[in-house]
């Protein structure tokens, strides 16, 4: 079910578009939705959308696989999002995300045990000048090295 | 559009200004690979196999996309177009299985053929070829995903054919999925053809799985019979037998497309209870006999029980033939009896005939408006109802006066629910509204009537409209009052010069009226026939379970000791064993040749594409074997086509629409209407195994409003006559739809 506050912040979005045009606010409202679930979407809340926006239910799967920030799978409460694209893998992403599976226990696309923490592999985030370099939240992390990696881990609650 | 000039692999071309290459291509026979290129379809050009080149443009350009200009030079044929096609071909055939020999598509793949032409023998792909685990989309249509080549025709055809939007391309880049969201199987009503459309082996027929290669069978070019539309159809047979159906291109009946109910159907030809031999009861014991001497026992019965000539009656389904109505009709008038009907499901017996059609199918899809009265349209008639649809994308309004706001796959504006029994009023009221607004006198009887505001508005769609329609269908049949309600229509129609699409009889009723398949002068129609004191029956094709209004007031009547009943049927089931006297089976369709006459008035023959199966004969060569036993003249045919011409002489009988006494109904009594699913409507639908086992063939209840179901105290999950029942906003007061493939009950 979506809630009568997300309601009302898709409502926002949808009146940016014109008079019948509920479906291009699609995006918004799953990312609305998604927030709201914790950061993960389920059959249940795509037909939700579906039905809200008025529009086919395969309709707004299509929108929800195409985009890589859409989860569909439940998700820890950080995501990091770590960058495996050319730059960053010079320069060892590839040991750091090792690394990071190593130290939570997990592999990519799980989440830990403790439910805090979820391991993705992204492409390119445009940050190629402080690679290697991941995303938790908002937060662009740069320059990783392991020690920085402990650091950051120890201050996600 | 302005005429063009164009040049195509040398040959000059003449065409207008916007038309595709690929079009103008197919109109000149030259040959274009193409994946996902439809001409029903929009264009989406993500296949790039019919990439071509244009003189003065650097890059081979897609020829479904590319619209032609004057002056243009194409060449689909030289190095460059080909070396294009054919690196396209490579990329598709990196993740396309190689199981040909296990693909029901195989011998008429569009994939293998064009790889035969551009592919390669060998691949440079050493990688691990993809996999797509399947979803059940439902008894119809076997999918097999890992073939698909995301062509999206299939996605395309949900979206702007059939209405509901139900297969998606999910999922992005290599991993892009064709697949339905819901797992509940496909609900549209014409979902078959996306097998048709599929150019590869993902979507294939579910029943026709492994049963033949396409190369061993006989095609046959038939006429469906299952409605109005009379849609082209193969029918494609292997070692006698009818192994599947699929569309004919005719564009002016069933475009490219034809129902479910019309592919899917075939299945019960070949379903295990077929009558095979002629059978007699003597002593209420059934016997098995040779065809000599049944028919001499059903002639005797007929002669001994009918000592007058019209206690004979002689009843027929609306899906017999031509030949077979005209040489029905021709023995009971012969043998001096006018009890002969065919309109067994109707209460009000000259509704289907009285009101005529006055539009044909393909001007349905330039109307302006049109109102839908007592019809669910899309299951009744889908192929009718894409034309309106058609009309609907166009810009048509539609409004519907119905007791349940039935799911069209079109905008509908204003939805009228109104009960059967408040329908007259409803649309007397619309009557007076349109007579007010167009300032003209108001007859006595509408002085009382007060149109509401939804009634108005209808009112006022129906003035504005310089080209609509009112279409009114099977609801009606069952309504006490439907004569003065078709009476109402043509007045409307008449008042604001509309045209009129009657779909109240469906089958092959034109034939039937074609012929005179009804009673005239003192002959009595179906009803009567089964309550007066008749004596013997003619029956054809006829279940006394499914086909009657009043299935037990007919079964009661076959029932009795003093009464002799002749089946011609092809079916030896419980219900035409217990109620007649002999068997004599039929060849069913398919099976014999015949003569389907549609909507447009346009006469369709067809030859027989299979033998039938055991002794069963063709009705016509019963009927007229029965007829020279009785000692009939005028019955000395050698053939079909012989009846065929003869019945076409005959002239139609003309109805004028009397003034029907209206029926006074009591508004506040809950009313029942009882309408079979699309697939319970005629014999060989009902044994169609797969087609029963789809999302619509299991359709099964009753819907009421929750002030209805508090009247006669139903909750969630009770049954009404024996019918599950769901309570919703959208159904009429004081009113129960049934929706079911169960037999009548009410």
């Amino acid at each position: 079910m979506i809630s009568n506050e997300a309601k009302k912040e898709i409502d926002f979005w949808v009146s940016k578009y014109p008079e019948g045009r509920k479906s291009s606010a699609v995006m918004q409202a799953l990312t609305i939705v998604q927030k709201e679930n914790g950061g993960s979407l389920n059959p249940d809340l795509i037909n939700d959308v579906a039905d809200y926006l008025e529009m086919p239910a395969i309709s707004v799967q299509e929108v929800a696989t195409f985009y890589e920030n859409y989860n569909h799978k439940p998700v820890g409460k950080h995501i990091v999002r770590f960058c495996h694209n050319i730059s960053c893998m010079l320069n060892g992403s590839d040991e750091l995300i090792s690394y990071l599976e190593d130290k939570l226990e997990v592999k990519t696309g799980q989440v830990s045990k403790d439910g805090l923490v979820s391991v993705k592999k992204v492409e390119c985030l445009g940050a190629c000048v402080g690679g290697p370099m991941c995303q938790i939240g908002d937060q662009y992390y740069e320059h990783l090295t392991k020690e920085k990696l402990d650091n950051i881990l120890e201050d996600l609650t | 559009m302005s005429e063009i000039e164009i040049e195509i692999d040398g040959n000059l071309v003449k065409a207008s200004q916007g038309d595709s290459i690929i079009s103008i291509a197919d109109r000149e026979g030259i040959d274009v690979p193409r994946f996902c290129y439809h001409k029903k379809l929009s264009v989406a050009a993500n296949c790039r196999m019919c990439l071509v080149d244009v003189e003065g443009i650097p890059k081979a350009q897609p020829a479904c996309s590319t619209p032609a200009a004057n002056g243009m030079k194409i060449n689909t044929k030289n190095d460059k177009a080909k070396f294009a096609q054919k690196a396209v071909m490579e990329f598709l055939l990196i993740n396309h299985p190689l199981d040909c020999p296990i693909c029901d598509q195989g011998g008429e793949c569009e994939l293998q053929d064009v790889a035969m032409e551009y592919g390669s023998d060998v691949s440079k792909f050493n990688l691990g070829k993809r996999i797509v685990p399947d979803k059940g989309i439902g008894a119809l249509i076997q999918t097999d995903m890992t073939r698909c080549i995301h062509c999206t025709r299939c996605v395309r055809f949900g979206a702007e054919v059939a209405g509901i939007v139900e297969m998606g391309g999910t999922g992005r880049g290599e991993d892009v999925k064709i697949e339905p969201f819901l797992t509940e199987g496909i609900q549209s009503e014409l979902s078959g053809n996306m097998i048709d459309v599929c150019p590869v082996g993902a979507l294939t027929s579910k029943p026709f799985r492994y049963e033949a290669r396409t190369w061993q069978m006989n095609a046959v070019q038939s006429v469906a019979r299952h409605d109005l539309v009379g849609s082209n159809i193969f029918t494609q047979s292997y070692r006698g037998k009818v192994k599947r159906v699929v569309a004919r291109d005719n564009d002016s009946i069933n475009e490219t497309w034809i129902s479910d109910r019309d592919r899917f159907s075939y299945e019960g030809l070949n379903h295990e209870s077929r009558a095979l031999k002629p059978k007699v009861k003597i002593d209420g014991q059934w016997q098995e006999t040779d065809w000599q001497e049944a028919l001499q026992f059903a002639v005797d019965g007929i002669k001994n029980n009918a000592k007058n000539p019209d206690q004979l009656g002689v009843l027929a389904s609306k899906h017999s033939s031509l030949e077979e109505f005209y040489l029905m009709q021709k023995l009971a008038r012969k043998f001096g009896t006018e009890n002969i009907d065919f309109r067994l499901d109707q209460s009000q017996l000259s509704i289907g005939s009285s009101l005529e059609s006055s539009i044909t199918l393909k001007e349905i899809e330039s109307i302006d408006h049109a109102l839908i009265i007592g019809s669910y349209t899309r299951l009744e008639q889908p192929m009718i109802n894409h034309r309106i649809r058609k009309a609907a994308l166009d810009g048509a309004s539609v409004n519907s006066i119905n007791s349940k706001n039935f799911d069209f796959n079109f905008k509908t504006k204003c939805d009228a629910l109104t009960s059967p029994q408040k329908l007259f009023s409803t649309l007397q009221s619309i009557l007076k509204a349109i007579l007010l607004k167009t300032k003209k006198d108001i007859p006595n009887d509408l002085s009382k009537v007060s149109p509401s505001e939804i009634h108005n508005a209808i009112a006022d769609d129906l003035i504005t409209s310089k080209n609509g329609v009112i279409v009114f269908g099977e609801h009606l049949n069952s309504n006490p009052n439907s004569l003065a309600i078709t009476n109402l229509i043509a007045k409307i129609a008449l008042t604001t010069n509309l045209k009129i699409a009657n779909l109240t009889l469906s089958g092959n009723s034109h034939s039937a009226e074609k012929v005179n398949f009804i009673p005239s002068g003192k002959g009595m129609n179906a009803m009567s026939m089964l309550n007066d004191n008749s004596k013997a029956f003619i029956l054809m094709d006829v279940d006394c379970e499914f086909d009657f209004i009043n299935s037990k007031l007919a079964s009661d009547c076959f029932n009795r000791e003093d009464v002799f009943v002749v089946a011609l049927s092809s079916y030896d089931g419980n219900a035409s064993q217990s109620n007649a006297d002999v068997i004599l089976p039929m060849a069913s369709f398919y099976e014999s040749s015949g003569t389907h006459i549609n909507f447009d008035g346009l006469v369709q023959s067809y030859r027989a594409s299979v033998k039938s199966p055991g002794d069963s004969k063709p009705a016509w060569k019963i009927i007229k074997v029965m007829a020279d036993l009785l000692d009939l003249e005028g019955f000395d045919y050698v053939d079909s086509s012989q009846v065929k011409d003869e019945a076409l002489q005959s002239s139609k009988a003309q109805y004028s629409l009397n003034e029907a006494n209206i029926q006074s109904v009591d508004d506040s009594q809950v009313t029942t209407h009882w309408q079979y699913a699309p697939y319970a409507t005629d014999n060989v639908t009902r044994r169609a195994k797969a087609l029963q086992e789809s999302n619509i063939g299991m359709i099964d209840r009753a819907y009421l409003s929750k002030m209805t179901a508090q009247k006669i105290g139903l909750s969630d999950d009770d049954l009404y006559l024996g019918v599950p029942i769901s309570i919703e906003e959208s159904v009429a007061e004081d009113y129960v739809f049934v929706h079911t493939n169960q037999a009548r009950k009410a």
